[in-house]
């Protein structure tokens, strides 16, 4: 069971950080408290007493979301539910649909973060790989003498390890920015034993872009998890495939080769056959999606012509 | 080999009603009340298979109210007639017939009286859905009037009923003997879709058939069938209660997998009934039967789809890809047909 | 305690209180306001049980602190509809039978009630994914799905509102689809189960459970946990004034561990308190000096001489062994053609009844120690806990609360015991609640098995000879195992009429969680190798499926394998049936699925891939993953 002594909800981003600064030992940041509710149970952590929690979910700073560009700053507040509701959203971050629907479920979704799950950095994480996928940074402010001071970490750096991050004493994280995927076609890829409520063993997100043409990648991202510690961009298979026209026995070369780089130490044979099936899937399917999502705009640009 | 593959696999199945080896018994309290009601009081286990509900269609045709006008009594150790537990597929059988019998005799005081009233014989009467009238004649009364007439004259309509299924205890030796008087029989079909990259599988349509003797309530019985067919689905595919030396691995629903409303199939139901002759009802049950045979259909329609056996429980994603990778080394290693 | 200001609206009304910072919302709902419709199937986020409103979306409020909940609007079931009626979701639930043990049915019928508020026109597959938070054990979700596209199609007119009516009866009530009579109390969220209940007066149970598989108790002070502010009193073995044991067959088991420990999770010792938060803390003040024993913890090794003795009236270990001997085993496997030998095994299931186990016990004015729990047998209950606490079975009383799901594993008295102690000991009523952790730990499980099978068989599939044999771990105690055993051993052969037959059945003690009964009693576990058996041997033989089991099939007149003349036997009509229906394509078994021609169609659904909610129709066909 969780019990507090305390529960704050501020309202700003500078009341947030007064009480974090401030915090006493055991004192915790929540947002949706999907994942602490369930951790503090007999089995896994039994019974927490936090001294104090502080809950950002209603500071002001950190919710919506905002295009800069060419980028795309999602507030920490973002919930998973935001990526199948606002298809804004999914229309700019199109790989963010199909793995918002593999996790968890509808309730949860609604409370659950994308910050919050970066954050704990679970090797299960599903918004890890889509996110170093984007290119994913995050920003982590904290007072320093009174001031707001930022700083912004590569995703691919901020997870160090399983729930591991380089999240530093006093700090919050206030948004997650990432490319926009306009025009990609994605996939995202997860195995369970069944199709709601799924915790994965391995997990896989593609997202490709055609060029004018249509007959030759001129994007491919590709980033996969549960094959370590740390979710993997596998830009070697990227690099090989940018330029090239989508070819399977091509991909189905380069996805073999990625059965030896699971480095797990558990479950090793099941990830090693799992992962090379699923850069395979994903990305036949993304290029599928890639060329449907052509089709569309084109049919867009004649109906406006 | 496609990515998806299908199959289709089969089961049969046979089960035992009511308890094993040994004697059987239940008992029941009815009473035609005021206002064309009935009260039925017996020691039944509702524990969502719907038995409360049987219990009140088969009081409403023996006494001739309607369902909705039945009381059952709360199971009180202290109020209510033994007729406990539920298991065994046992609580139609056992409790169905004893609240037929206790109704029998309750109507029975009933058209004792009224046929005398209306000075006819008590084998004209006919009860049904809250009227009663004397066939051949043009006589009739509501069930409230009725009730209210046998009650003038000083009578209240009170009846008892048990019921016994004659089992007999299983020789040590041999273990020759005769469990149960009545067995039912059922057969189920699965069709499934082997994902054979991540060794995930789906069970997309499954059909039952089985013998219930009677149906009282088909849509209950469909409702047992529905629920058995995915716990089964469960434990072939899914669910695996783990400990290693004593303890539990898997303490809680994350890690404990239960279906859920994605991972059912179509179920398509087919009710056979085969009375059973030694009951007044002829009913027998489906609480059990229903989970026998879906686990082995689903694995033989694994089989038939990607050619591989999964002989332990749960056929877990893992287990179906390591058994396909055996599978292709075997194939790999052997000589060319010739 | 700390407690914080809470303001926020509930069903439409103002609400105020003071609460404990770290209540959750699910908390606050029940024991502050009462409205006992969410339930705490879980407390994980994983049933859905506790599904509620907030501010208009659907969350799941066993994961939400009622902090969170400060200045917002809260929807639950009791204020979907005005009381004593039903809105369209709840009177479809009742249409369809969608209800069965009622416990997961009001957060079904919030689910539904989201689905219908977002998605209005939503295809069954998209129902069922926005429903997929939600687990219900009974009803295998079809009637449930059924209900909303009901209510889907009523509420879009669709549908006439009268296809919300019942079916209108015939000529006769048996064979007629009557709604049932409970469907009401579940879709509104009324209908009590035990741990919704509350006494004037009550006291909050909390149980003490080992952490060993295996050892023997030193000592036990409850000394300072009594002492604590808010415990009403501690209660042990000790406590016990009867015969202390329980059991379905073997009253092995006592209501706290005496002695020693067998299995982790065991009772151990209970405090009652005014409150479940003293309650918990108070476990923590018992001190127990256990000296651990060597385990036993595979069914196999339960079987050698120099096993640890579980039970000292069962040395070897053995629970119980039933054995069937039908004609003459070697004259059948002499006459077979084929032989096969193969082994089976199937795993320890839980029962994840969505309700965990939960009871209320006092003493009436009369002195009669009364207890209310959703138990599956009153009748055994009673009798037993009478020689437990020593009173004339007349002063002691079982009600059976209503049961959120059972399948026999509510039929071991593993806490109504304790309830009744601590009840006589303060004379005053004591209300345990199961976490959902202590149920799977505590209660029983499907007894897994170990099938040796071998099978003798003609060259035109008749069946000659079967060895069976079939070892179990029973766990820590004896439960229902000899039932299961027996059960096992009757049925084992399948529904086939074969002459010579050589069935063993065995189950074991060893220091895991017990297996008890559940649902099919061991008639799963053996029918799971026989029909593996039968299909493997219409391979080996080139035989449909369906031959091959009409070949064997029991007939009037057929000796069952207890040697039971059967007067009828319905396998063929359930054969035929499901051939039928499914239009099953005859053919040998074997890797025939790449070539059959009656895959898909009526009775299939389409797989679900995820994304029903955005893909379009193209889409999904295009779909390779």
């Amino acid at each position: 069971m969780l019990s507090c002594e305390r529960y704050e909800m501020p309202e700003t981003l500078a009341e947030a950080l007064a009480l974090w600064t401030g915090a006493p030992e055991g004192a915790q940041l929540v947002a949706g408290m999907t994942d602490i509710l369930p951790w503090a149970r007999e089995g896994r952590a039994g019974d927490v007493e936090l001294p104090l929690a502080i809950d950002l979910s209603r500071v002001a700073e950190l919710n919506g979301y905002e295009r800069h560009g060419s980028r795309l700053r999602l507030g920490a507040n973002v919930v998973w539910q935001d990526f199948l509701d606002d298809p804004q959203l999914a229309a700019w971050l199109p790989v963010m649909p199909y793995c918002s629907v593999w996790f968890a479920d509808d309730q949860i979704r609604q409370q659950a973060t994308l910050a919050g799950n970066l954050v704990n950095a679970s090797p299960a994480a599903d918004g890890t790989p889509p996110v170093i996928a984007l290119n994913g940074e995050v920003e982590l402010c904290r007072l320093a003498n009174g001031q707001l001071m930022s700083r912004t970490v590569r995703v691919e750096d901020f997870v160090t390890g399983p729930g591991k991050t380089t999240l530093a004493p006093g700090e919050i994280m206030c948004s997650v920015t990432v490319d926009c995927a306009e025009g990609y076609g994605a996939s995202f890829q997860k195995v369970g034993q069944r199709r709601s409520l799924v915790i994965s063993v391995a997990c896989l997100a593609a997202l490709v872009k055609l060029d004018a043409s249509g007959n030759r990648y001129e994007d491919v991202r590709l980033a996969v998890g549960g094959v370590g510690p740390v979710p993997e961009r596998l830009r070697d298979i990227e690099d090989r495939l940018r330029g090239e026209a989508p070819d399977m026995a091509l991909i189905a070369e380069l996805a073999e080769a990625t059965a030896d780089r699971v480095g797990s130490r558990s479950r090793i044979d099941y990830r090693r056959r799992v992962v090379p099936g699923f850069v395979r899937a994903a990305l036949e399917e993304a290029t599928d999606r890639a060329r449907s999502a052509r089709g569309a705009a084109a049919k867009k640009e004649t109906v406006n012509a | 080999m496609q990515r998806k593959m299908r199959g289709r696999g089969i089961a049969a199945s046979w089960y035992g009603i009511a308890r094993t080896a040994t004697v059987d018994r239940a008992g029941a309290w009815a009473e035609l009340d005021d206002g064309g009601t009935a009260k039925v009081v017996t020691g039944v286990t509702e524990i969502g298979e719907g038995i409360l509900t049987v219990l009140a269609q088969i009081a409403a045709e023996e006494t001739g109210v309607r369902p909705e006008d039945v009381t059952i009594g709360d199971n009180d150790t202290a109020r209510s007639p033994e007729a406990a537990h539920a298991g065994a597929t046992r609580q139609t059988y056992m409790i169905g017939n004893s609240v037929a019998l206790a109704c029998r005799e309750a109507r029975d005081k009933l058209f004792a009286e009224i046929a005398e009233h209306w000075e006819v014989e008590a084998a004209t009467l006919v009860a049904f859905d809250g009227e009663l009238r004397a066939e051949g004649t043009n006589l009739a009364m509501s069930m409230t009037e009725a009730v209210d007439i046998c009650k003038k004259r000083g009578v209240v309509p009170v009846g008892s009923g048990h019921f016994t299924s004659h089992g007999t205890g299983l020789d040590p030796e041999d273990g020759s003997g005769r469990p149960w008087q009545a067995y039912v029989f059922g057969t189920q079909v699965a069709e499934v879709e082997v994902d054979t990259v991540t060794g995930e599988v789906q069970v997309l349509g499954i059909w039952a058939a089985h013998d219930v003797g009677r149906a009282i309530n088909p849509r209950g019985v469909e409702g047992q069938i529905e629920g058995g067919v995915v716990q089964g689905l469960g434990q072939a595919l899914m669910e695996d209660y783990q400990t290693v030396d004593g303890h539990t691995t898997t303490h809680g629903f994350a890690k404990y997998i239960l279906p859920t409303s994605l991972d059912v199939p179509e179920i398509t139901s087919i009710l056979v009934e085969d009375p059973d002759p030694l009951s007044p009802l002829g009913a027998k049950g489906i609480g059990e039967p229903a989970l026998v045979p879906t686990a082995p259909a689903i694995m033989n329609a694994i089989h038939d789809a990607v050619g591989v056996r999964i002989k332990s429980l749960p056929a877990s994603p893992e287990k179906v890809l390591a058994a396909l990778a055996e599978k292709e080394a075997r194939e790999a290693q052997k000589p060319a047909a010739e | 305690m700390p407690e914080i200001d809470l303001s926020l609206h509930v069903n439409g009304r103002k609400v105020t209180r003071r609460v404990d910072p770290g209540a959750r919302l699910l908390d606050f709902l029940r024991d502050d306001l009462n409205l006992t419709g969410t339930k705490e199937g879980c407390g994980a986020g994983e049933c859905g049980t506790c599904s509620v409103f907030v501010d208009g979306k659907l969350v799941k409020s066993c994961l939400m602190p009622a902090a969170k909940a400060q200045g917002t609007e809260i929807e639950t079931v009791e204020g979907l509809a005005r009381p004593g009626e039903l809105e369209a979701i709840q009177k479809a639930f009742h249409k369809t039978g969608a209800s069965q043990c009622g416990y997961c049915i009001p957060g079904m019928v919030m689910a539904a009630t989201s689905v219908l508020r977002e998605a209005p026109e939503a295809s069954m597959e998209e129902i069922k994914e926005r429903m997929g938070g939600n687990i219900c054990r009974c009803t295998g979700y079809s009637k449930i799905i059924e209900a909303v596209a009901l209510a889907r199609d009523v509420v879009t007119g669709r549908a006439t509102p009268d296809a919300l009516e019942p079916e209108r009866v015939g000529d006769s009530f048996i064979g007629s689809n009557v709604r049932r009579l409970d469907a009401p109390s579940k879709v509104t969220g009324r209908l009590k189960y035990a741990g919704d209940m509350v006494m004037p007066d009550m006291l909050h149970m909390a149980v003490l459970r080992s952490p060993h598989a295996h050892a023997e108790i030193v000592s036990i002070d409850t000394s300072e946990a009594e002492a604590m502010d808010g415990v009403a009193c501690a209660i042990t073995a000790s406590d016990v004034p009867g015969t202390d044991g329980f059991g379905v067959f073997v009253h092995d088991q006592p209501i706290m561990a005496r002695g020693k420990v067998r299995h982790v999770g065991e009772a151990v010792a209970a405090v009652a308190a005014e409150n479940e938060v003293t309650a918990r803390k108070a476990l923590a003040k018992i001190r127990v000096e256990y000296r651990e024993l060597p385990g036993l913890y595979d069914p196999e090794d339960a079987l050698a001489d120099s096993a640890p003795v579980i039970h000292d009236y069962a040395p070897d270990n053995v629970v119980k062994h039933i054995p069937l001997r039908k004609g003459d085993i070697d004259k059948g496997f002499a006459e077979a053609h084929l032989i096969l030998e193969d082994e089976f095994a199937t795993q320890q299931v839980e029962h994840a009844y969505l309700e965990p186990e939960a009871g209320l016990a006092y003493v009436d004015a009369d002195d009669v120690v009364t207890v209310i729990s959703p138990s599956q047998n009153i009748t055994h209950h009673r009798h037993m806990l009478s020689e437990i606490i020593a009173k004339p079975i007349n002063k002691v009383r079982f009600i059976m609360s209503p049961v959120g799901g059972g399948f026999g594993g509510k039929e071991d008295m593993i806490y109504q015991g304790m309830l009744a102690l601590a009840a006589m000991k303060t004379y005053r009523p004591v209300r345990l609640v199961f976490t959902r952790e202590e149920s799977i730990i505590a209660s029983a499980k499907r007894h897994p098995s170990r099938v040796r099978y071998r099978m003798g068989l003609t060259n035109d599939g008749r069946i000659t000879a079967i060895k069976f044999e079939m070892l179990s771990d029973g766990g820590a105690y004896g439960m229902s195992s000899e039932g299961v055993m027996r059960k096992a051993a009757i049925l084992s052969c399948g529904p086939y009429e074969v002459d010579n037959i050589q069935v063993d059945t065995r189950v074991v003690y060893t220091n895991n969680t017990p297996s008890g009964a559940f649902r099919t009693f061991g008639g799963m576990q053996a029918q799971f190798a026989t029909e593996s058996m039968m299909d493997i041997a219409a391979e080996r033989l080139g035989l449909d499926p369906f031959e091959i089991r009409r070949i064997n099939m029991m007939r009037a007149g057929s000796l069952t394998h207890t040697q039971q003349e059967l007067k009828s036997a319905s396998i063929d009509r359930v054969l035929a049936e499901a051939e039928k229906a499914s239009r099953w394509e005859a053919g040998p078994a074997g890797m025939r699925g790449p070539e059959r021609g009656d895959l898909g169609g009526p009775g299939t659904r389409a797989p679900c891939t995820l994304g029903a909610r955005f893909e379009s129709k193209a889409e999904k066909k295009g779909r390779v993953a």
